[in-house]
């Protein structure tokens, strides 16, 4: 961070008059301030330090630049920060309108203009020690290191740093919608300010420094033949990450082009071609063998599972929605991906859309009865009317196109646009192209003649809250010429798709205490930012964060469900999140195909055991023996149990597995993720004449538990006078989630020590399996 | 290979859990905590393992229970709704009446009694802010995720002056008290009126505040309890290896975790030196993801002597609080009844008449503090730190001067005398009339009378009383002698030019105080 100098921003502040020469004066309420130094070691500017007389927080006012990340973190409020944030004002990335709509594909927004720019924009990251921004990005981009090396003037380390954690930085940063993400989480959108451009400066980095190409970095992967169908961007990020890591990657596409939604999804105005063609051509010279025009249904999952070690399934959600509108059989009533993919070929080959051609002048008619107006006269020769259902990104995109193929455009949402959640960029881009855009309006019927559309009947809506449904106002609907209809109201994972997977759509919903590291860095702190549309960016930082470990729990035997087809409709920067997650599940468990060689196999492929997750049986790229990662999850009351836990952990550890032992309530989803075998081991809750089973947390934490999609499970509980059904019970809990039980056995607290590691050793056994 | 579990086989650590690669440590670069000097700054407020009572297994898993202090409320609560209900609707006869006779013939002198040997034990269990908390938790016992109300932070320019508020809140409550003559006992009403006053208070301020800031920073007895609690033997949550503290990357203890709520009083393990803000609700032990706190016991008097920290706050409740109790001493004698009543007379308002009650206190305190400020000028060192922009410019609580130097070690010093001074103002009524709880609870079912034997029950008479409260008295000033003597030697005797005759006119102060407080019980006989 270079400027803190105030007497440098008088005056030149995010709100006028706000950004005196002034410094900010920090408060610390010396009361109430207990000298945990929450603050101290998050302070990007080292402002804060410990008075170890007192115990307590000092400030130096002169070092402070006014972001309040202390404010953010203090656990007990014991900090006041008074006056302007020291912050230089953002570099303008304001969009380019196009001179002339026709059939242009040129790029509506651009990057920073020059290092210039890139320079003053970087230097007004903190680098805070605690990066809200970092949280905040779906991929958790290394934000300021990359804006570091901008301002070193060194890209290629940016892209290194970008490489850890992103495939796609030239296509994320045009698509992302960095305000609800990176930017929204910047301690200076936090503060209430302005964030650095964090999306403008990645741009920047791929714009003047080629994207670099997939190199094999490591042998971990080496052996291991993945599927991965589906080329969208997690698809892609999948692939790139098996591919970097030497595992030799299928990329199976339905379409004849790689890139799915990023080639026909994203007009080229957004995400230009030559962009979005990029991923797939690195893959192919990556040695990705890349089959186009071949779809996998969900029935073939099985198949492509036994030919491959591991499979993931990337295909999206491609389910459009339909209104259910009296009409919308009739021809000319669209959904999104139709009208985007026409309109992306035609606006590609300068080609008017079918059915889009200019119309005759229209001749007026009644609302409602479709009749011939009495009063009306005939309109001079017009352009034909796209009418798009949904005032969304998608349906941006949809009006948008129209509008270049020489047609008016109109977007009817029945929310009311305080609570739309439609990118206001796109949306102000959007109207300077024509597009007339009507929220709190929606389409009650569709009418044609010969069984085409040509009237829509609109209504007013009216919507009181974010979280009520708007309410569809009475009166006589207005009739609302129209050439083609585009239902653009989002969509869904496939039914086979969701069946195949089980339990998707995954929810992103927060549930309970966040996340205690996330709840630290402030991320999580009210208000919400006005920059971010005054959405809780924390919650959904951990929302997506939530997806993403969950993409590297697979859904079924070898196989991982990832991007929309595991959340249903997301984004890109969160979809090549999990695509990678999944990717680094594989590389750690390194699954392996049936034991049995099928007819004409490679035999060494098929060296592995049978079974998936829970039994990889890869050795490494070296040759030796990969640990196995066994999970020991217990409940414990008096101390007995967790005792027993811990002695199976150091039998397992002894015999060369990596162990965790842990409570239960401290095993979610990504200590499963990381267990190849899981103990779950439980003191015996209940009197002889009461409820005898597995403790009550024991049993609630194994009815939450994830789909364990095969993996091997152990079996321990501990018991004063008799275990009854404890081990069914959780054998069937286990079960219902789709664990494999090998193993159990109910162990008395009389037991002598002796007879009880004789026992536990024995118990041991099928943990190390494989 | 290696086992990640921790070595420790009573707790499991946080920071280790296993998962796949995950980018965002990655990104995190956390300055390092400030650590030097920790160790000698805690030295002498840090009790050894032994102290440890969670350390045994029966006191762990009492503390774990998210009920165990649901069943300390518990029984108090039920207690003071009684108190409540039996005010309105019960006997109007002040000694027979059940509300009456348990809260001022037991309770108030049981708290006093607390607060001497324990501490804030009474916090712990008190049904005021229990009920509260328990609306504002929506919960009983259950850890819960979403508070009711508001929760606002209380407004710096209160929070900034610590106890104060509270020792205001008390000297309110004790006019009340006084005026309407509540723990006379009056009428039965009366007290009724009162603790649901307390109640009504202490609800609405958990519905517009968080945490236990009415507590804190606005319970009558707050101030009081803190303050010459000090003398109690409970340390308090404490942690138990600070280095694990200070690399906690969470604390739960302060903010919340999944067992327990973030500390309600605002204090954090890991830097607590003295019991004075450590409510003994067990949330933080439960709270720690790395089994890192213990409840510590100590010898007593060890918060008044041992922190290095020293709270003007603490040490200008401790001279307004002696300044009440001399009123109360004083109000008992005949030239107090003089002035009261031409003040009555003057202004219209009856006893005791706001002028004289606040001014008694107000003069107590500034005779103390005036006599600080005589001795830093007379013995005090000019230092040049006492003219320093941040020593002046830094919070009430730790703002540095001469005058300071002086007054607020001197105030912890007498927090025994004070505190024996308040206990032995509550002990007539508990020698006179402790044994009316019996016929007060018979009066319930009709069967209690203020012709039973144990309503004229006395277990002193008059003179054994002022005996014991003399005693009481000498002891508070034997221990106030002590702490003094050891408190001047290390805080005062620094700063000033001549040591030993700083530290001797520490101690004659004491002496003093003591005198008057058990010459005025002496007087106070000789008046009734």
């Amino acid at each position: 961070m270079t400027i803190t100098d105030p007497a440098t921003l008088a005056g030149a502040g995010d709100a006028p008059g706000a950004r005196a020469a002034e410094h900010p004066h920090v408060l610390v309420l010396a009361d109430r301030c207990a000298g945990c130094q929450e603050c101290v070691v998050r302070c990007p500017t080292a402002a804060l330090d410990l008075d170890p007389s007192t115990w307590t927080a000092v400030a130096d006012d002169a070092a402070c630049v006014g972001c309040r990340q202390c404010v953010r973190t203090c656990p007990f409020g014991a900090i006041v920060v008074e006056g302007p944030a020291l912050v230089a004002p953002r570099q303008p990335t304001v969009g380019v309108q196009p001179a002339g709509l026709d059939h242009d594909r040129s790029e509506t927004r651009r990057g920073l203009a020059g290092w210039a720019e890139a320079l003053a924009e970087a230097s007004r990251c903190l680098g805070c020690p605690d990066p809200t921004c970092v949280r905040g990005c779906p991929t958790h981009n290394d934000i300021p290191s990359f804006v570091a090396a901008i301002s070193r003037g060194d890209l290629d380390q940016a892209h290194r740093v970008l490489r850890r954690t992103s495939w796609l930085p030239d296509i994320c940063s045009r698509v992302c919608d960095q305000a609800l993400q990176c930017e929204g989480a910047c301690t200076w959108s936090l503060e209430g300010g302005t964030p650095v451009a964090i999306g403008a400066l990645e741009r920047f980095v791929a714009d003047n420094a080629p994207v670099p190409p997939i190199e094999v970095t490591s042998d971990d992967g080496r052996g291991l033949s993945v599927a991965v169908v589906g080329s969208g961007p997690a698809g892609l990020a999948a692939a790139s990450e098996l591919a970097s890591h030497g595992a030799s990657v299928t990329l199976y596409e339905r379409d004849h082009d790689c890139g799915g939604l990023l080639r026909w999804g994203i007009p080229d105005f957004t995400l230009p071609d030559v962009v979005a063609r990029r991923p797939g051509e690195a893959l192919a010279a990556a040695g990705v063998r890349i089959e186009l025009d071949h779809e996998v249904t969900p029935a073939g999952l099985d198949r492509l599972a036994d030919e491959h070690d591991a499979v993931v399934v990337a295909v999206g959600a491609s389910q459009p929605l339909r209104a259910p509108l009296p009409g919308a059989e009739l021809e000319g009533v669209w959904d999104a991906t139709r009208f985007l993919t026409a309109a992306h070929a035609a606006i590609a080959a300068g080609d008017p859309l079918p059915g889009l051609a200019a119309r005759e002048p229209r001749e007026p008619r009644e609302p409602g009865s479709g009749q011939p107006s009495a009063s009306g006269r005939a309109t001079a020769e017009r352009p034909p009317t796209v009418l798009v259902l949904g005032a969304g990104n998608t349906a941006m995109d949809v009006a948008r196109s129209a509008r270049r193929l020489g047609a008016e455009a109109i977007c009817v949402d029945w929310m009311d646009r305080r609570f739309a959640p439609v990118r206001p960029d796109e949306l102000d881009e959007a109207a300077a192209e024509g597009v007339e855009v009507r929220f709190s309006t929606t389409v009650v019927g569709l009418e044609g003649t010969d069984g085409h559309v040509g009237r829509a009947l609109l209504a007013r809506t009216e919507q009181k809250s974010a979280d009520r449904r708007p309410r569809v106002l009475g009166g006589e609907p207005t009739v609302q010429p129209v050439d083609l209809v585009v239902m653009a109201m989002g969509y869904r994972i496939e039914p086979e798709v969701a069946r195949a997977a089980g339990g998707v759509p995954l929810t992103k919903q927060v549930a309970g205490l966040p996340e205690r590291r996330w709840l630290a860095s402030g991320i999580l702190a009210e208000p919400a930012p006005a920059f971010a549309r005054h959405q809780p960016v924390g919650r959904l930082a951990l929302g997506r964060e939530q997806a993403r470990v969950a993409a590297g729990l697979p859904r079924r035997e070898r196989v991982w469900f990832v991007g929309d087809a595991l959340v249903g409709p997301s984004t890109v920067v969160e979809a090549m999140a999990q695509g990678q997650q999944a990717a680094r599940a594989i590389l750690h468990h390194r699954p392996r195909r049936s034991l049995d060689p099928a007819p004409g196999a490679d035999p060494e492929r098929s060296a592995g055991p049978r079974a998936g997750l829970g039994d990889p049986g890869g050795p490494l790229a070296d040759g030796s023996a990969r640990p196995r990662h066994v999970l020991v999850a217990f409940s414990s009351r008096g101390g007995t149990t967790a005792a027993l836990a811990r002695q199976v952990g150091t039998i397992l550890s002894g015999r060369g597995a990596e162990v965790s032992v842990l409570p239960v309530e401290r095993v979610g989803p990504a200590q499963l993720a990381w267990a190849d075998h899981l103990v779950v081991a439980t003191w015996v809750e209940g009197l002889v004449v009461g409820r005898v089973g597995p403790a009550r947390a024991a049993r609630r934490w194994m009815s939450a538990l994830p789909e364990l999609a095969g993996m091997p499970v152990t079996l321990l509980c501990t018991y004063a006078f008799s275990p009854a059904g404890t081990l069914g019970e959780m054998s069937r809990l286990v079960g219902a989630r789709g664990g494999k039980v090998v193993a159990s056995a109910a162990i008395s607290r009389r037991r002598r020590s002796s007879e009880r590691a004789a026992e536990l050793a024995l118990l041991s056994a099928p943990a190390l399996a494989g | 290979m290696a086992v990640t579990f921790p070595p420790d086989p009573s707790t499991e650590a946080r920071g280790a859990l296993p998962g796949l690669p995950d980018p965002v440590p990655v990104a995190v670069h956390l300055r390092a905590p400030h650590r030097s000097g920790i160790e000698e700054r805690f030295a002498a407020t840090d009790q050894p393992a032994g102290h440890d009572l969670a350390r045994h297994p029966r006191v762990a898993r009492l503390l774990r229970s998210r009920k165990f202090q649901f069943l300390l409320i518990l029984p108090n609560q039920v207690i003071f709704w009684l108190v409540i209900f039996l005010g309105l609707l019960g006997t109007v006869v002040p000694g027979l009446n059940f509300g009456n006779a348990i809260t001022w013939y037991i309770w108030f002198c049981l708290v006093f009694v607390m607060i001497a040997v324990v501490g804030r034990a009474w916090c712990s269990m008190c049904p005021f802010g229990g009920f509260g908390e328990w609306v504002q938790r929506r919960a009983l016992w259950q850890r819960t995720q979403r508070a009711l109300g508001l929760g606002k932070k209380l407004p710096e320019p209160v929070a900034r002056y610590g106890l104060l508020a509270s020792v205001g809140s008390f000297i309110v409550l004790t006019w009340i008290e006084e005026f309407f003559d509540i723990a006379g006992p009056g009428k039965p009403m009366a007290t009724s009126f009162m603790v649901l006053g307390i109640v009504s208070t202490a609800l609405v301020f958990f519905l517009v505040f968080e945490r236990r800031t009415f507590c804190r920073y606005v319970c009558p007895l707050s101030a009081l309890i803190g303050s010459l609690g000090a003398m109690g033997s409970a340390a308090g949550f404490r942690t138990r290896d600070r280095q694990v503290c200070l690399s906690c990357e969470t604390k739960d203890c302060m903010r919340g975790g999944e067992e327990g709520y973030g500390c309600p009083w605002y204090t954090w393990p890991g830097s607590a030196d003295s019991n004075l803000t450590c409510g003994l609700c067990s949330e933080c032990y439960k709270a720690c993801p790395s089994d890192n706190v213990g409840l510590f016991v100590q010898r007593p008097l060890t918060s008044v002597v041992a922190p290095s920290r020293r709270r003007a706050d603490v040490a200008w409740s401790v001279a307004l609080l002696w300044g009440l109790v001399v009123f109360q001493q004083v109000n008992a004698t005949s030239p107090y009844a003089t002035l009261d009543g031409w003040l009555t007379r003057m202004t219209g308002i009856a006893y005791p008449n706001p002028i004289d009650y606040l001014g008694i206190i107000i003069a107590v305190a500034a005779i103390f503090a005036g006599v600080a400020w005589g001795m830093s000028r007379l013995l005090g060192k000019d230092l040049a730190r006492w003219h320093q922009p941040s020593a002046l410019s830094s919070s009430f609580v730790d703002r540095q001067s001469r005058f300071r130097s002086f007054f607020v070690p001197l105030a912890y010093g007498v927090v025994p005398v004070v505190a024996a001074d308040y206990l032995a103002r509550q002990l007539p009524k508990f020698f006179k009339h402790a044994s009316r709880i019996v016929p007060s609870i018979g009066a319930w079912f009709g069967a209690g009378s203020t012709h039973s034997s144990l309503y004229d029950l006395r277990l002193l008479s008059n003179p054994s009383i002022v005996a014991v409260q003399v005693g009481v008295i000498a002891a508070g000033t034997l221990a106030a002698l002590w702490t003094t003597w050891r408190i001047s030697g290390r805080e005062i005797a620094p700063v000033a030019t001549r040591p030993l005759a700083a530290r001797l006119a520490s101690v004659a102060v004491v002496v003093v105080l003591g005198g008057v407080a058990g010459w005025l019980y002496v007087l106070m006989h000789a008046a009734s």
